[in-house]
């Protein structure tokens, strides 16, 4: 088939915080979170509406499919600040830039060539043994590094939350920072599950 | 309107069920044989009438290439999908069988959504006599991990019957609905459902809010063909291999001796769940008995390797709930092939708590989709079900890789857009391949359906086409597009890959009408024909037998006058009278049963009665 490239523009109208009555934030109650939902999910699930008009059965479809993918969205707090960003035009929806971060050039460096080793070793049947254990320790250290970036998005969450009402150039600074940790974060992940893979 | 019920459309058996208004409980319903169980079995008569239940079953043994079981493996897939059925199952496909297989009884042939209309068709009829009304709408149960296709498939099979299907529930879910109507359980609930055919796990939150109960379901997993059946196949493979070794007698795997070894396998298996020994005699052929004694512990070792399978899915349910098996409050056993006590065993071991078996596990599910029917059908609230996806849902991109746009376990309804424009200029189409499964590649995820989203001619990215993909809340995709800068909706008109579109199934129904026309009372003659021919065969062969000679003339003269007299009446249409001689002959050829039983080539016959041979 002829492949269909992805337009690059967003054109997301809806506002997952606005449907929870929550602002912009990205520290969320996750508990309170859960009660609206169910409240909500109870008003709007087509369920109700099996008997109505096709139009009111329309309409139900329609926002409480919006309301579930709110819920899955806001819930996941990586996803929370993905959405986030998608809306506020930092970050195009399935963004994630495949350069290495440069601190971590060497590490990644060091990691390819393992992997190389080990694929070479599972088709010329090379000594697994040892190759593995360096693979393992090095998905340890990596993971570390991946628990670091998280709880650096987690500052940098808490910092968009205090600068809510700030001026645009402080709020475009946490953004940009927000930005480039996520990348970072989807880069080690892919490392990890790369990892993962040749080890099973 | 008529009446609403719940069905359970099973690989094995079909059950109907309805909601008792005079104490608010499910209750399921039987049918002319007295039980509430359907097999899942349709034949086809040479006169061209459809037989479909207990007396389809039985023709399994007569009748084996006009008579189908197990039907519900072959909905919603294609002729490349199912040859591993082929080679367990007895299924005869068409060879002009394309995107839709197409299987053959006697010299008709059939989709697997028109087979299991006919076994829906008679559990509304079940339905119908049992309320002496009408019966329009229903709510039918499907494997929580069957894909899009599978559920069309269940979805235009109601259509063909003419039954609206409200909902598509899911089976396990159903399940969790009747457990927690009947002991008002809350906290987190596992519902392990090993069917015939399909095995699935959910993991469920029960909720009570000031609104009502809701049953959130957290995640599933399963394998849409694994069940009950594989354990049968095992047996028989066991047992074929056996046989060839010991008595050089090889069958087509596909026969009726193959049908009946069968038969008296799920005997042997049925009652090692409740004692530990368990003896098969199969009279053979070339006049010898194959005996073979079965200990508990010699099933469990055979039937492991299927427990085993059941026990991945189980374990990435949990991962999905982020959960550990010792956080659940309640587990639930639902499926005939979990009365096993190996899997009772596994299950509780795993879970480290005592399973759920206070429902049948044979009619909870349907008793789960009529209290659901009856929520809907009424639209005041006292429970919610909110339900996953079990798939992934994906699109095609560059080099063959699939984009997920819906992870699995989303709550349905789910919804995701994406934006679409051209690569070169005045191009006027765009091509979409949706797929569903987990793998990265497209050529490892089910398709679903391709389209084309027609562009109007422009330079190459300005068109900017929003195209929604919705699961709706039967676990059905939607598609629909918009194109956003004329603010134009597009129609789509989706091709699925592995299904049957509207006219065709317009063109069952009105072919289902003339097999539907046969009224009640006319299939009851069928069905006691049925009956009356195999017991008219097992009488003759019966008194064929040496051991016939110790019979008294006079009970020799009794049971021929019961035959005669039972021949006269198959003639005619009366089905009572037919029934009331089926009796009578088995009333005079009970000592003939007792002389054959005691005899070494009857062994096999062992408490059963005669006509049931």
């Amino acid at each position: 088939m002829s492949t269909a490239p992805k337009s690059t523009t967003q054109s997301k109208t809806i506002d997952y915080f606005a449907i929870f009555g929550l602002p912009r934030k990205l520290w969320i109650e996750m508990g309170e979170l859960e009660q609206k939902f169910l409240q909500m999910s109870w008003k709007l699930h087509p369920d109700n509406f099996v008997n109505a008009s096709e139009e009111e059965r329309d309409l139900s479809l329609k926002r409480s499919s919006e309301l579930n993918d709110a819920y899955r969205t806001l819930r996941d707090p990586v996803g929370r600040v993905e959405y986030l960003l998608g809306i506020e035009g930092v970050r195009k929806e399935g963004e994630h830039k495949q350069q290495a971060p440069p601190e971590l050039l060497e590490e990644v460096f060091e990691l390819n060539e393992s992997l190389d080793e080990l694929r070479e070793a599972k088709t010329s049947g090379g000594d697994l043994a040892a190759l593995k254990s360096r693979l393992e320790s090095a998905e340890k250290n990596f993971q570390e590094k991946l628990g670091e970036v998280d709880a650096q998005l987690q500052t940098a969450a808490h910092e968009w939350d205090a600068a809510l009402q700030a001026d645009s150039a402080t709020r475009k600074k946490v953004m940009a920072k927000l930005n480039e940790l996520l990348n970072r974060r989807s880069y080690i992940k892919n490392l990890v599950a790369n990892v993962q893979k040749e080890l099973l | 309107m008529g009446r609403i019920v719940g069905i359970d459309l099973g690989t094995t058996n079909s059950l109907v069920a309805y909601l008792d208004p005079r104490t608010g409980q499910p209750k399921c319903i039987p049918g002319p044989y007295g039980s509430t169980l359907c097999p899942s079995v349709v034949s086809l008569d040479p006169d061209g009438s459809v037989v479909v239940g207990e007396a389809a079953r039985r023709r399994l043994l007569t009748q084996p290439e006009r008579t189908i079981y197990s039907v519900k493996r072959l909905m919603g897939r294609g002729p490349a999908d199912i040859q591993d059925e082929l080679k367990l199952f007895p299924f005869r496909i068409d060879p002009s069988s394309k995107n839709v297989i197409r299987v053959k009884l006697g010299d008709k042939v059939f989709t697997p959504p028109e087979i299991s209309a006919f076994i829906l068709r008679e559990l509304r009829n079940w339905a119908e006599a049992h309320f002496g009304e009408t019966v329009d709408r229903a709510v039918i149960t499907v494997p929580a991990y069957f894909n899009d296709a599978q559920r069309q498939a269940t979805k235009d099979a109601g259509k063909i019957t003419g039954l609206e299907v409200l909902r598509l529930v899911n089976e396990p879910t159903a399940a969790a609905l009747a457990y927690g109507l009947h002991e008002k359980q809350r906290g987190k609930v596992a519902v392990y459902d090993l069917g015939g055919g399909t095995f699935d796990i959910s993991i469920l939150k029960l909720i009570s809010t000031s609104d009502g109960d809701i049953y959130q379901v957290l995640s599933t997993n399963g394998d849409t063909h694994l069940g009950g059946d594989d354990i049968d196949n095992l047996l028989q493979a066991f047992v074929h291999e056996k046989i060839l070794q010991h008595d050089e007698i090889d069958f087509s795997p596909h026969g009726e001796l193959a049908q009946e070894l069968r038969k008296a396998l799920i005997d042997v298996k049925h009652q090692l769940s409740e004692s530990e020994t368990a003896t098969l005699r199969f009279p053979m052929p070339n006049g010898k008995v194959f005996v073979h004694e079965f200990t508990r512990g010699a099933l469990d070792a055979l039937i492991r390797p299927v427990v085993d399978r059941t026990m991945g899915p189980v374990k990435q349910a949990l991962a999905d709930a982020h959960l550990n098996p010792t956080d659940m409050d309640e587990v639930v056993l639902v499926g005939g092939a979990t009365r096993t006590p190996l899997i009772r065993r596994t299950v509780q071991e795993f879970f480290g708590r005592q399973p759920h078996i206070e429902l049948n596990p044979d009619e909870v599910v349907a008793l789960g989709a009529a209290a659901q029917a009856s929520i809907l059908d009424q639209g005041v609230k006292t429970m919610l079900l909110l339900d996953v996806t079990p798939l992934s849902l994906g699109i095609e991109t560059y080099g063959g890789a699939v984009a997920k746009i819906i992870p699995r376990n989303s709550t349905i309804p789910a919804s995701a857009q994406e934006l679409y424009t051209t690569g070169v200029d005045n191009q006027t189409g765009i091509d979409i391949h949706v797929l569903q499964g987990e793998r990265e590649l497209a050529k490892d995820c089910r398709s679903l359906a391709r389209f084309t989203l027609r562009v109007p001619p422009a330079p190459a990215g300005l068109p900017r086409i929003e195209v929604k993909f919705l699961i709706d809340a039967n676990g059905i995709l939607q598609v629909g597009a918009k194109d956003l800068r004329t603010g134009d909706q597009h129609s789509i008109e989706v091709q699925p890959s592995y299904g049957i579109n509207d006219s065709e199934i317009e063109r069952m129904l009105e072919e289902s009408i003339e097999y539907a026309e046969q009224d009640f009372a006319e299939r009851q003659v069928i069905e006691a024909r049925t009956e009356s021919e195999s017991i008219l065969a097992a009488t003759a062969k019966a008194l064929a037998n040496p051991q016939s000679a110790a019979l008294s003339a006079e009970e020799r003269a009794k049971i021929e006058a019961s035959v005669a007299a039972l021949r006269e009446s198959v003639s005619g249409n009366d089905y009572k009278l037919i029934r009331k001689r089926i009796d009578e002959l088995n009333h005079a050829t009970e000592h003939l049963a007792e002389l054959l039983m005691n005899s070494a080539v009857s062994t096999a016959l062992e408490g059963r009665k005669l006509a049931e041979v």
